[in-house]
């Protein structure tokens, strides 16, 4: 199968980058998340006579998607924050057309000699950790800061009035609950009640929300450097918070919630996103979108458990979503809401 | 049985994570696999525990029912609750466990909307009866990683 691939990779690469003589190689399936079939490989050619070896990142479609994420969404956002300076992989080609390689797929530079942090890891920069969480919170500060428009996302899925942020968020992943759950969720819809009475301020601007900014979800490098951040299919327009609140999310903060995303301490790190972004993380409106956070967590975690229970997604990944992850958010949200014991 | 089911998953999944796994061509084979392992710890939690949580949980949402259902002006949602509180559990078998689980999760639901609804303090403090049980139920629920 891998052969197979090699070879029509290859076949739709070679006129993209205008290099006939274009061979891939090395092609090999790599952990990617269960929305994407993820391949890294590389692509040897000549230009100008020079010999060339890029590396690169295959993600297809797989047959069944956990959340319906759209990889035009996905690849637009990594052209527009790449053309920014913000280090995410340089995207290469987007193919809609599923006679390539039988599903639609994109194709982006692969940022090589880096690693993701495992949830699971109880520290997972050591050394680094200030540095990772410095660079961590400040690149999310600054995904917030362009005006959608500007970077020619404005048309991005979401929100366009600041007021309706929470309301449109809300009923997107209420509705994911709906459709998805296997068994009666009570914390969930209670969140879903509370959440509902008690609704944020207005956003203080729209920006473009990664959707999924966290740990396990960016690459750094030996010396604790950030050299990218991926996974934008969840990418929308929304209130600033919705990320933030995202990435302080206890499931994300190796057993140590004090130091989210197992980095700088919790204030530290929305001082830095606040600096970084020109904005305010003011604390009611915060606690509504880490209530938030947790819910959607939740819907993210009973879809697996659908798509891994109903055999359209079998991965790994989403019987441990569906099990691990669904028994954390509940008890985040049943302390939260209930009070702490 | 000996060796018990938990102690069978527990070993296999030691086995594959530090003999099989590195053995493994690529990362995508190797990351799949250590999930699968972890996968294999998480069931030998849920053998051993498995019944009692559900069971536990099941007898905690009829007492809350029961307890409530005085305080329900809704009649028909009162005697749905009250039947509830008398019910039993057919049966250990986790399946059928699961069925009660269900059906009492989704009286539970309709119980904290209604009582949500009310403006009396024995509502208050029904909600905060209910809390109880969802939290006790989370913690119980909750799995412990590998190495946590």
């Amino acid at each position: 199968m891998i052969d197979e691939l090699s070879i029509r990779l290859q076949t739709y690469l070679a006129p993209k980058l205008a290099a006939p003589d274009l061979v891939v190689s090395d092609l090999a399936r790599i952990p990617g998340g269960a929305s994407r079939e993820t391949y890294r490989f590389r692509a040897r050619y000549a230009k100008d006579g020079k010999s060339i070896e890029r590396a690169l990142i295959l993600r297809r479609d797989p047959a069944a998607s956990l959340i319906e994420t759209d990889r035009t969404t996905e690849f637009r956002a990594y052209r527009a924050f790449h053309e920014l300076g913000l280090p995410v992989p340089e995207p290469i080609a987007l193919e809609l057309d599923a006679a390539a390689l039988e599903r639609p797929f994109f194709i982006m530079e692969e940022i090589t000699d880096c690693a993701v942090g495992s949830i699971l890891a109880p520290d997972p920069y050591g050394p680094h950790r200030e540095k990772v969480g410095q660079q961590f919170w400040s690149v999310l500060g600054r995904i917030a800061k362009p005006d959608p428009g500007d970077i020619g996302l404005g048309d991005f899925d979401g929100a366009r009035d600041r007021t309706t942020c929470w309301s449109h968020e809300l009923a997107r992943w209420e509705k994911v609950i709906d459709e998805d759950e296997s068994e009666p969720q009570p914390i969930a819809r209670a969140a879903i009640r509370w959440l509902r009475r008690n609704p944020p301020p207005p956003a203080q601007k729209i920006s473009v929300v990664h959707g999924d900014y966290r740990t396990g979800n960016f690459l750094v490098d030996a010396k604790g450097d950030i050299r990218a951040i991926l996974d934008w299919e969840m990418a929308h327009l929304g209130d600033p918070l919705e990320d933030l609140a995202w990435a302080l999310d206890p499931l994300w903060s190796h057993g140590d919630p004090a130091h989210p995303a197992g980095t700088v301490a919790r204030d530290r790190a929305i001082a830095i996103w606040e600096e970084s972004g020109g904005l305010c993380a003011e604390t009611q409106a915060l606690a509504w979108w880490e209530i938030f956070a947790s819910l959607k967590g939740l819907a993210i975690w009973i879809s697996a458990a659908r798509e891994y229970a109903e055999g359209r997604n079998t991965e790994a990944v989403n019987a441990f979503s569906g099990w691990y992850c669904l028994a954390f958010h509940n008890k985040v949200l049943a302390d939260r809401l209930g009070g702490a014991p | 049985m000996k060796p018990e089911v938990d102690q069978i998953l527990g070993i296999s999944a030691g086995q594959l994570m530090t003999s099989l796994v590195p053995l493994l061509p690529n990362s995508y084979a190797q990351g799949s696999s250590a999930v699968l392992s972890f996968m294999m710890l998480f069931a030998a939690q849920e053998y051993e525990r498995g019944a009692e949580i559900r069971a536990t949980d099941n007898a905690e949402m009829r007492m809350v029912l029961g307890l409530l259902a005085p305080i329900v002006d809704d009649a028909e949602l009162k005697k749905k609750l009250e039947d509830a509180a008398i019910s039993t559990d057919p049966s250990l078998l986790i399946s059928k466990l699961n069925q009660s689980n269900a059906h009492l999760r989704a009286l539970l639901i309709a119980l904290h909307t209604h009582l949500e609804s009310q403006g009396s303090d024995a509502a208050r403090a029904g909600e905060r009866r209910i809390w109880d049980v969802l939290k006790a139920s989370a913690a119980r629920r909750l799995l412990n990683p590998p190495g946590g």
